[in-house]
């Protein structure tokens, strides 16, 4: 797909921005929109890519279960017991999100940036996941899922006050069953009151239920022959926040419809404005962890 | 360039019991790492010792030395100074029957 910018650049700009690009060792496996919000290659830190938190007030018990489990994700070389360091694409380490060993465990890592701008932005990646190598066979079924979301909502002034979150997750397994699909969601768990002050509320928008097939999302990707052999995916995702809808989905060589795509949408909350989050997440199916390994990430928009 | 330095949270308001551990930690990449391990609730039973264990896989661990008392009270914290670990790191602790604590277990990382 290709989106257009509002006022397109003319040629020879374009020109110059596209070879400046494809001569960069770093950028040149990426298709960025013209203003590139972050690009992050974990060889120089975790780049932003926190843990994702639940709200909570007075005591951490008052954190949903489903926050509570998640954990710090971290640097990795891809260190295996039988092979050593597998390493990213162009440094040693990628980031890591790891799970709990415990069936439909999940782990999230997130980035929080606010947009300057409602218009096309365009997230990159390039990832790949594997169960942790504990036991001596393939273990294909063993990782439930990895995928991402953005977390929005619009200006303080804008008529579309939604708080909207895309959510995309490639189902790989579900209870020993190898579906390899992409999946969307629609809808979150309840909205909830934290504490008694009146001013936070959860939900928890990554549960296991309400996932839906995406038409056509059918995709068997590089898994390879052992648990520690790996190979990295690009994965590319447009969307609008002017108009808060989804523009595409690519995975190597496939490019899926998105027309019957939608987000979560959830009324407007009152401290988020031009929000503009994106997070990581794995899950997996059986009592192992699973692991999601991102080598790098390249977040642009057209602004 | 400023090196790298980064703060985990392994382990936060879990309750430890029986064995006990935190979740595996790559490290590789830094030289030095402390472990604050903080009582988020009043301590239940004897207090006990904890103590840092290193892999070579993430599946398999070893003591690596190092040992220090769990925090005896509420708000109380423990901490544990590491400086040649490889990749792989955890704090371990075993509690008695009827012994408990629940931990914020924070991971500090500096290049």
């Amino acid at each position: 797909m290709k989106i257009q910018a509002p006022n397109p650049p003319d040629t020879l700009t374009e020109a110059m921005r596209l070879a400046l690009l494809r001569a960069d060792p770093a950028l040149s496996r990426f298709d960025p929109l013209p203003r590139i919000l972050s690009f992050d290659d974990f060889s120089r830190g975790h780049c932003g890519w926190s843990q994702l938190v639940g709200n909570y007030e007075d005591d951490l018990d008052t954190m949903l279960p489903g926050y509570a489990q998640h954990t710090s994700a971290m640097l990795s070389t891809l260190g295996h017991w039988d092979a050593g360091s597998h390493g990213g694409m162009g440094s040693s380490y990628a980031l890591k999100v790891a799970t709990r060993p415990v069936p439909g465990a999940r782990n999230v890592a997130i980035k929080r940036h606010t947009f300057r701008k409602r218009g096309p932005i365009r997230f990159e990646m390039y990832f790949t996941f594997k169960p942790e190598a504990s036991e001596l066979k393939l273990s294909e079924t063993d990782v439930r899922s990895v995928g991402f979301l953005f977390d929005l909502q619009g200006g303080d002034k804008d008529s579309h006050d939604d708080r909207v979150m895309p959510h995309l997750r490639f189902l790989n397994a579900l209870d020993g069953q190898h579906l390899q699909k992409w999946q969307y969601k629609r809808e979150t768990e309840r909205i909830i009151p934290i504490g008694t002050d009146n001013k936070t509320i959860s939900h928890y928008h990554l549960a296991s239920e309400n996932w839906l097939d995406l038409p056509g999302g059918s995709q068997r990707l590089c898994y390879n022959e052992v648990p520690t052999k790996v190979n990295w995916t690009y994965l590319c995702f447009d969307f609008d926040l002017e108009s808060m809808t989804a523009l595409g989905l690519r995975c190597n060589d496939r490019s899926f419809d998105l027309s019957g795509f939608d987000s979560i949408r959830i009324p407007a909350m009152k401290n988020l404005w031009c929000m503009l989050n994106f997070a990581l997440f794995a899950e997996t199916d059986v009592a192992k962890r699973a692991f999601l390994y991102v080598d790098s990430i390249c977040i642009s928009g057209d602004f | 360039m400023l090196p790298e330095n980064f703060t985990a949270v392994v382990s936060r308001n879990e309750c430890w019991r029986g064995e006990a551990a935190s979740e595996p930690y790559e490290a590789g990449w830094a030289r030095e790492a402390i472990f604050f391990v903080r009582a988020l609730k009043e301590p239940v039973g004897p207090t006990t010792t904890a103590w840092i264990e290193v892999s070579p896989d993430g599946m398999r661990w070893l003591r690596e030395g190092t040992e220090f008392p769990m925090p005896d009270k509420r708000d109380g914290v423990a901490m544990a100074r590491l400086a040649h670990f490889g990749n792989w790191l955890r704090v371990a602790a075993h509690f008695d029957d009827g012994a408990e604590c629940t931990v914020l277990v924070t991971l500090h990382l500096k290049a």
